[in-house]
């Protein structure tokens, strides 16, 4: 497990990151959203050691960090980055070696990543010669080539096409699916599809954080109702509601003194209904109303 | 579910250092150069030793025997001092004769009886190699022909004539061989400590421009590779000069003046102690320019300080007084590449290549840790070129 705690970073009189904490629990997809400059890369830099904290520390399985931890873990930065005029096959090689695998191990598991890429026939290419999209692939087999103890990406999915995205889905529930995983995106449709918790950052402070349910349940509790043919617009007379929107027959309301059942006796009094179901607020909103 | 183990592992430091030699030796710029250099070397040395060990043989014109005794002492009398020099006798019939063999180029030269003595003919000069034999073979026939015809005893007369010479100190001085020596020991240093220097700092730079930097400085500690950078280079620097002067002994032994090379063996031997000292001690140096510059276009004016410690010594060697050369081959780091080239020239005392070798060390030392230090500082940093002074100010960050 990762534990950021407290963790700052100033540069001269602006703070980027302040008094940061929280955890990337094994086995549990952690996104890390925020708007550009909210300090998200320079948190996951301090977590890979590559930037000193100003103040605080990180954690692995509850004991500080050490360069021998990190070196287990796998890291893709936000600024991509590998040798432009080396085969790929021998330079993620070499980064498996850098990260402590044998040379017979780091061949075949680089041969393993290259096929699930079907890069295979390409091993011997230049990283130039490839397009950008498997450029991408082969950056993301840089941080997986050494069976890493952990996870850090940032962006990962950015850049990348929705096949490429479905395929580094796969590889990753594959083979990171023990791992404690921080990734950080911009795009909340695949935060909420694959994260199972998650961490918010708006101004280098963590605004929100918990498992994604727990975020999308938290505040009002929200209800859609549709009607057969009545119009919902009466439901602004009743008290204990919040009316949220009304659309001819359906309306979204906050419960505001009623609780669900006294709502769904109501509702049913009054007129046909066809529907009363929960509305969870999408990502997207939670991440607006946190972020305001 | 890992398999990382650091501890049975390879250092990082050795995988940095094989990876750089990989890359380096894929490059086809370098092969080639390499090649083409190793070449010249052995070609040059060969055609040199052809040229300059051509035996010269040279014909005297002559119409009698007087004259031709005269050759054939002057004959001996050249190979004592050059032993690839002889001096033929042409017998003509007459002096019109002989001047016709030295015009039409049969003879180098003529030498004919006159009253009294000889007469050295040539035809727009006489060669010099054959000039002093004559002369000197031909005054000393005159000499005893006027002592036998005065009845005076030659050898009485000559006693104390012959001036021995005795040394003090006997230099190994020839053919020049140690100078030459000396000055192929600068080139090559110069030539492969800018070259590798170069590499080193270009590599750097590459890491940093292609941002696969953070990657690495991520995984392993930032002085790991820059041990890797400098084992790596040095290695292929190292590499580079002992293919050289190997090149240069085959030169030498397929043009048959390999006799020198045990005369200049033990400068050689120094010459790569002083090349792996020189070489290490500006390599951080090096790779400190490749993590200042934020592209390869600032390696230009990053690498100058670098180039300056080799510029000075290579300058000093050869524009320098006798005595600049003495303080330069003993002063640390410079001294690295002259004092090698000076022990091949000359018998240096001891102490003085003491004090190079620790002075070198010492700064050395010195150098790699502030440069580490830096290194450490500015290899992540990435925007704009940094200064010297911005980099030794920095904060550790």
């Amino acid at each position: 497990m990762i534990t950021v705690n407290h963790l700052s970073r100033v540069y001269g009189e602006t703070t980027v990151v302040d008094d940061v904490s929280f955890s990337v629990r094994p086995g549990r997809t952690t996104g890390f959203v925020g708007a550009n400059g909210a300090g998200k890369t320079t948190t996951m830099r301090m977590i890979m050691g590559v930037l000193a904290p100003s103040a605080g520390e990180v954690l692995w399985n509850d004991a500080p960090i050490s360069a021998h931890d990190r070196r287990g873990f796998g890291y893709m930065p936000e600024e991509r980055g590998l040798y432009p005029r080396s085969p790929i096959g021998e330079q993620l090689r070499y980064f498996a070696r850098l990260h402590g695998m044998s040379a017979a191990r780091a061949g075949d598991r680089v041969d393993e990543l290259l096929e699930h890429f079907s890069l295979a026939d390409r091993a011997d290419d230049i990283l130039d010669a490839l397009s950008l999209g498997n450029q991408q692939r082969v950056q993301i087999a840089a941080s997986l080539v050494h069976e890493p103890t952990a996870l850090v990406l940032d962006e990962p999915f950015s850049g990348l096409d929705p096949v490429a995205v479905d395929s580094m889905v796969d590889l990753l529930s594959r083979e990171a699916a023990d791992l404690p995983l921080l990734f950080s995106s911009h795009q909340l449709d695949l935060v909420e599809r694959l994260c199972d918790d998650l961490i918010v950052l708006s101004g280098g402070r963590v605004v929100a954080a918990g498992t994604v349910e727990e975020l999308r349940s938290r505040g009002a509790d929200r209800y859609r109702i549709e009607f057969a043919s009545n119009d919902a617009a009466w439901l602004r007379d009743v008290r204990g509601l919040d009316v949220l929107d009304v659309d001819g027959t359906t309306a979204l309301v906050d419960l505001d003194g009623l609780d669900a059942t006294e709502l769904t006796r109501l509702v049913v009094e009054r007129a046909p209904v066809v529907e009363v179901a929960r509305a969870r607020p999408p990502l997207s909103e939670i991440f607006r109303e946190v972020t305001r | 579910m890992s398999t990382t183990d650091t501890s049975t592992s390879t250092p990082a430091w050795r995988l940095v250092a094989e990876n750089e030699v990989r890359t380096v030796l894929r490059r086809k710029s370098f092969l080639i150069t390499t090649a083409i250099s190793v070449l010249v070397i052995v070609v040059g040395i060969i055609a040199a030793g052809y040229f300059a060990d051509r035996p010269q043989d040279r014909t005297v014109a002559v119409v009698d025997d007087q004259a031709a005794q005269v050759v054939e002492s002057a004959d001996q009398v050249g190979r004592a001092t050059n032993d690839r020099l002889t001096i033929e006798v042409l017998r003509v019939d007459d002096a019109a004769a002989a001047e016709r063999a030295v015009t039409d180029g049969d003879a180098d030269a003529a030498l004919l009886t006159s009253d009294p003595g000889f007469e050295i003919v040539g035809d727009e000069s006489v060669p010099g190699e054959i000039s002093g034999p004559l002369t000197s073979a031909a005054s000393t026939a005159a000499l005893q022909a006027n002592a036998a015809e005065t009845g005076v005893d030659l050898a009485q007369l000559e006693q104390g004539t012959d001036v021995p010479e005795r040394l003090l100190d006997a230099g190994e001085d020839g053919d020049g061989l140690g100078t030459a020596t000396g000055f192929v020991f600068i080139i090559l240093f110069f030539l492969i400590a800018i070259s590798s220097g170069m590499m080193i700092a270009g590599a750097v730079a590459q890491e940093k421009e292609s941002r696969v930097v953070e990657i690495l400085a991520a995984t392993v500690p930032i002085r790991a590779l820059l041990w890797g950078k400098i084992a790596g280079h040095t290695v292929i620097a190292v590499g580079q000069v002992v293919l050289y002067l190997a090149a240069g002994a085959l030169g030498l032994a397929v043009s048959g003046i390999d006799a020198g090379l045990g005369r200049v063996g033990g400068a050689i031997a120094w010459y790569v102690v002083f090349f792996v000292l020189g070489f290490m001690a500006l390599a951080s140096l090096w790779a400190v320019a490749g993590a200042l510059a934020s592209r390869q276009q600032d390696l230009q004016s990053t690498t100058a300080p670098a180039q300056a410690l080799l510029f000075i010594p290579y300058f000093a060697f050869f524009f320098g007084s006798s005595t600049v050369q003495e303080v330069v081959s003993m002063a640390p780091v410079v001294s690295a590449m002259v004092m090698p080239a000076r022990m091949a020239q000359e018998a240096v005392p001891l102490w003085q290549t003491a004090v190079a070798i620790v002075g070198t060390l010492v700064v050395m030392v010195l150098i790699i840790r502030v440069a580490a230090r830096v290194y450490e500082r500015t290899l992540l940093r990435t925007g704009d070129k940094i200064s010297y002074r911005e980099a030794l100010t920095m904060s550790a960050d």
